[in-house]
């Protein structure tokens, strides 16, 4: 009993502190500590979950993920009224107290080990696809590789129902239209270019043939 | 009293309060009684020497009395609570007044997402005005709320109008509030949703009949553009 007791007092002044960390506490916490409030939706290993719209974030190159939390954090991705999982991710890295933290998650999801999504998505034409990525290729690598010179995040590995998902979100204006989103703004003609859900599966499916 | 904590403005917000403040000053009579008698009890009957305890079966119609008048207190009071609570009950979640204007909030994980009517003060027109995390409203207009959640149960809580009610997916739950006074208030979620349920706060702003029109008239009919956006250099952790 005085076990419990000692246990729900540990618990209600942990909770009493809620996310402002007291005086004495350590300032800035590593990125492996940080790293515990993403672990619960992509995973310890950074894999993802595709039963609520993780995406795999595993390898990420380090500028990509500071990059996106630094938009989810003003408000430039994550703020339309029907990006569900991007309002998700706006408080999240929001628990990132400073600039410091969120390069320290950011180096550290960068440095767990790339895997490779299973495919999911159903209908897609990889050969097909193999032409309309030619359009993806000049900034994200033939290989989907990704490219730092041109902001532009790897795509092989990650799941196939992601990179649908964000199409369709770029092509609607849910993702990207925000004016202060440069990168997001190069992509919404890109993903406007593929006609419908079917171009986009098929493009999806040439990446899917990447090996990351 | 408790307005001296959390400020009370709105119209049913001091009918709440009233039903906290009765409970507290009954269950605090009864309980400050209940501690003198207990503690009297035991300093009056503290051993002393030469007097043997006894069992007290308390089927005497004098012993029996100490349990059966306080239940009957209780009963009573009971009652009395019950009747207080569910007029306000009603006047507050059952009998909703006509409204002036009817809003629609949608809870996510972790976000609060806004559709206001616009300046045709009708819903699902071209002129709504979806927002997130902030929620605009007219002082002294009665306003009808359609909640509704897209993922798991919520619960939409305006402390400062004493307004609570939970969020179930699949379901559409109608409410009502009228603001007694303009500013800026938390909307917080009172039902843990998951691991962000902590950092999802939402701002009401409640605004005079010329604020909101102006907001109304300079808002409508974007969309997406209504979310409050911060530059990344002011922020600091927790918003």
């Amino acid at each position: 009993m005085h076990r419990l007791m000692s246990v729900s007092l540990a618990f209600a002044i942990v909770a009493s502190f809620g996310c402002i960390r007291p005086e004495g506490a350590k300032k800035t916490l590593a990125g492996s500590e940080l790293y515990a409030a993403c672990a619960s939706c992509h995973g310890e290993a950074g894999a993802g979950n595709a039963s609520i719209a993780a995406p795999n974030i595993a390898g990420l190159p380090a500028w990509y993920v500071e990059a996106q939390l630094v938009k989810y954090r003003s408000g430039i991705r994550g703020y339309h009224p029907e990006d569900i999982e991007g309002l998700r991710m706006r408080p999240m890295s929001r628990q990132m107290m400073d600039e410091a933290e969120v390069k320290a998650v950011a180096a550290y999801v960068s440095s767990l080990k790339a895997v490779k999504a299973a495919p999911s998505v159903q209908g897609g034409d990889a050969t097909a696809g193999a032409g309309q990525y030619a359009t993806c290729q000049a900034c994200h690598g033939d290989k989907g590789q990704g490219m730092d010179a041109t902001k532009a995040p790897p795509l092989a590995g990650q799941y196939d129902w992601y990179l649908v998902s964000q199409l369709k979100k770029f092509k609607g204006g849910v993702r990207g239209a925000h004016p202060l989103d440069t990168t997001g703004a190069q992509m919404r003609p890109m993903a406007s270019m593929l006609a419908d859900e079917q171009a986009m599966k098929n493009v999806v499916a040439h990446i899917g043939t990447f090996s990351r | 009293m408790i307005d001296q904590y959390v400020e009370s403005i709105s119209t049913f917000s001091g009918d709440i309060d009233n039903v906290i403040w009765v409970v507290f000053l009954i269950v605090g009579f009864w309980f400050v009684l209940a501690e003198l008698v207990f503690f009297g009890l035991i300093f009056k009957f503290l051993a002393k020497p030469g007097v043997k305890a006894k069992y007290v079966s308390g089927e005497r119609p004098e012993e029996k009395r100490w349990v059966t008048l306080p239940h009957y207190a209780t009963l009573a009071f009971d009652v009395a609570i019950i009747v207080l609570a569910i007029k306000v009950w009603h006047d507050v979640k059952i009998d909703l007044p006509k409204a002036d204007s009817t809003v629609r909030v949608i809870s996510q994980q972790w976000a609060w997402t806004f559709v206001h009517p616009g300046p045709d003060n009708q819903l699902d027109t071209p002129d709504d005005i979806t927002t997130v995390d902030e929620l605009h409203v007219e002082k002294d207009k009665t306003y009808h709320f359609e909640l509704t959640s897209r993922d798991v149960l919520h619960s939409f809580s305006v402390p400062v109008f004493r307004l609570k009610q939970d969020a179930i997916p699949g379901r559409i739950i109608k409410g009502w509030f009228k603001a007694t006074q303009t500013g800026q208030y938390d909307i917080q979620c009172t039902e843990i949703c998951g691991i962000g349920h902590g950092i999802m706060p939402a701002r009401i702003i409640i605004e005079s009949p010329a604020q909101h029109r102006t907001w109304n008239q300079s808002n409508a009919p974007k969309v997406a553009d209504a979310a409050p956006t911060t530059p990344p250099t002011q922020l600091g952790g927790m918003p």
